[in-house]
């Protein structure tokens, strides 16, 4: 259990890989405001224009930056990425833990419920759900963890049955210390390099969703979003507009997702220590 | 192994309420009238007192939540999942008319990324730290970051748009009156890229799956043995490692079934692939909702069911499954 997961993923090329892209990403995310050359919703009556010195991507259909859009859309990605991932995370840990500790028909019951989530297809869901729903960002952020938190929580669970039994964990208990001060005292930081690992997976998956449903048309209208620049360009792919429009959204979603698998590559060994020293160096 | 099926069939049944649950509860959910969340707000302007007198009527929309509730079990007992406005067609007619393209695309993507990532995993995990498996498994991971609609545009423009060698929508020619063998031709002329960027797309879960545990299994005492025996290569390779190594992969098909067909929902609009995927875009466009609600309930219970029989067969295929729980 006592793994370092910050030094599995130093120690691994691929893991600095994907620390260096993240950072990258995040940093634009950030300072977009101060590296955008314009506003990116501002519309112009420059449309659809080839890179030049002003637009060095160019402008969309409706004459707004794409650089721009392109900077500002890290923002999208990252906020539902890490936003899902703290809630669902939380929720995880919730319904994990207390389904290990409480046990009974309260642990059989939880379990059941979440394989069940766990075996229908979630894409699906939240394309049905968002058709009736169009969502704004914060209400998606909130259907998404909903219905991203099981796998998770039976992680959790597992780990913490098996944490239950340890010496230290009985010795607090017969100090008389209640399930939530346990849950709470020894369980969440023996937890701790699962809870980082399943954060990782969680941003990916959500990163991953936000820009999927994007490109279905389903987001939030009123976002930027790498798969809204996607679907739109895709209109236009019978002119050159692909290379500076297309590509860039594509590559910039794919950086992301590249890094954050990258880095969760490097730290599963906490989730399956067998594969340690499986990474080549 | 009884207690097992047993608790697997709860989990399924509770999946399965699940879906129902969603799809019954959602329009009536929204605010405002159901039968305009049901049918949404442009099929409602078209609509004339009667229709909607008779659509009330069939959902039992003026009588409890629990009689409406028996009247969405019996015309779904019946096989009646509605009427999609935009399609002028019932729904489940319109859902037939698309299934048959997804399924040839999802099938055929889903044994090709199966093989080809048993085949990548064992060279891998065989290889292991060579440059071989690094390359295969940075690739790999590479491709793994590429969602499925970037995967199929990028092919786009490069097969279709650039060297313009393959058709850039659809699944057959139209008006062109194609038979026998030429038919067959047009058809794989135009699955060929949707079926590749799923491939494409999937391979890493069945690679890194197949890697992981090719990585354990070479630990074992029996690859031990085996090597003491004087096995040539191949047959320790293939027979010892390998078999045992595409177990995980053969047991959680029905996991990566899924990913499969989610994927091909973006994927058949990237191509314009007149499957379930194209239709779920065009019914949201369009918003049709009970043909959205249709697709929603047999693409989740289709994949409920392979779910289901890939349970039933993991523990004959591997009898430690069965101890698993």
């Amino acid at each position: 259990m006592h793994i370092d997961v910050k030094r599995e993923i130093r120690q691994s090329g691929i893991g600095r890989a994907g620390v260096i892209i993240l950072a990258l990403v995040i940093f634009v995310a950030l300072f977009a405001p101060l590296i955008s050359p314009y506003n990116p919703l501002e519309q112009s009556t420059g449309s659809l224009l080839s890179p030049s010195a002003s637009h060095p991507l160019g402008t969309n259909q409706v004459g707004q930056d794409i650089l721009s859009q392109l900077f500002y859309g890290a923002r999208t990605s990252l906020m539902v990425g890490f936003g899902v991932s703290i809630i669902s995370l939380f929720l995880s840990f919730i319904f994990g833990v207390s389904a290990a500790l409480i046990g009974g028909i309260y642990e059989q019951v939880v379990m059941r419920v979440i394989d069940a989530f766990i075996i229908i297809p979630m894409v699906i869901v939240v394309v049905l759900i968002a058709a009736y729903a169009r969502p704004n960002l914060p209400v998606l952020i909130l259907i998404l963890s909903a219905l991203s938190w099981q796998e998770g929580a039976r992680i959790i669970r597992a780990q913490t049955l098996s944490l239950k039994e340890r010496g230290h964990i009985a010795a607090a208990r017969s100090f008389g210390g209640n399930w939530l001060y346990i849950a709470r005292r020894h369980i969440l930081p023996d937890l701790g390099p699962i809870l980082l690992v399943e954060f990782i997976y969680g941003v990916r998956r959500a990163v991953f969703m936000e820009a999927g449903l994007a490109f279905l048309g389903i987001g939030d209208p009123m976002s930027i979003s790498w798969g809204v620049m996607m679907r739109d360009a895709m209109k236009f792919s019978y002119l050159d507009v692909w290379q500076w429009w297309l590509i860039p959204a594509g590559v910039m979603l794919s950086l992301t997702i590249i890094g954050l698998t990258f880095v969760s590559h490097a730290a599963e060994t906490v989730l399956d220590p067998r594969l340690r020293g499986a990474e080549i160096a | 192994m009884r207690v097992n099926t047993r608790r697997n069939l709860a989990t399924y049944g509770i999946a399965f309420l699940i879906i129902l649950g969603l799809n019954f509860l959602l329009p009536r959910l929204m605010p405002g009238d159901p039968l305009t969340a049901i049918y949404g707000d442009e099929a409602m302007i078209a609509m004339t007192p009667q229709l909607k007198a008779s659509l009330v009527e069939r959902f039992a929309l003026d009588l409890s939540i629990w009689q409406q509730l028996g009247a969405y079990f019996l015309n779904l007992l019946q096989g009646d999942m509605g009427y999609s406005y935009s399609y002028n067609a019932p729904v489940w007619q319109v859902i037939m008319g698309s299934l048959p393209w997804t399924l040839l695309i999802v099938g055929v993507s889903l044994v090709l990324s199966t093989l080809l990532g048993i085949f990548l995993g064992i060279e891998s995990g065989w290889r292991r730290g060579s440059r071989t498996d690094r390359t295969l498994l940075t690739g790999l991971m590479y491709i793994n970051g590429f969602p499925d609609f970037f995967m199929g545009l990028i092919l786009l423009i490069i097969f279709g748009v650039l060297l313009g060698i393959a058709p850039l929508s659809g699944a057959l020619t139209p008006y062109s009156g194609l038979t026998g063998l030429a038919l067959a031709w047009d058809v794989m002329r135009h699955m060929a890229l949707p079926v590749t960027a799923l491939t494409l797309a999937q391979l890493a879960g069945g690679y890194l799956l197949t890697r992981n545990s090719m990585l354990t299994v070479l630990k074992t005492p029996f690859m031990l043995v085996a090597r003491a025996k004087g096995l040539p290569q191949r047959v320790l390779k293939y027979r010892h490692a390998g078999r045992n190594s595409m177990l995980p992969v053969i047991t959680m098909t029905g996991i990566r079934l899924g990913k499969v067909v989610t994927g091909t929902l973006f994927v058949e609009l990237v191509f314009a692939y007149p499957g379930i995927g194209y239709m779920t875009y065009q019914a949201l466009l369009s918003r049709d909702y009970p043909l959205i609600q249709g697709i929603f309930l047999v693409v989740a219970v289709s994949v409920l069911l392979v779910n289901f029989a890939v349970d039933c067969l993991s523990p004959r295929l591997d009898p430690r499954v069965s101890y698993a729980y």
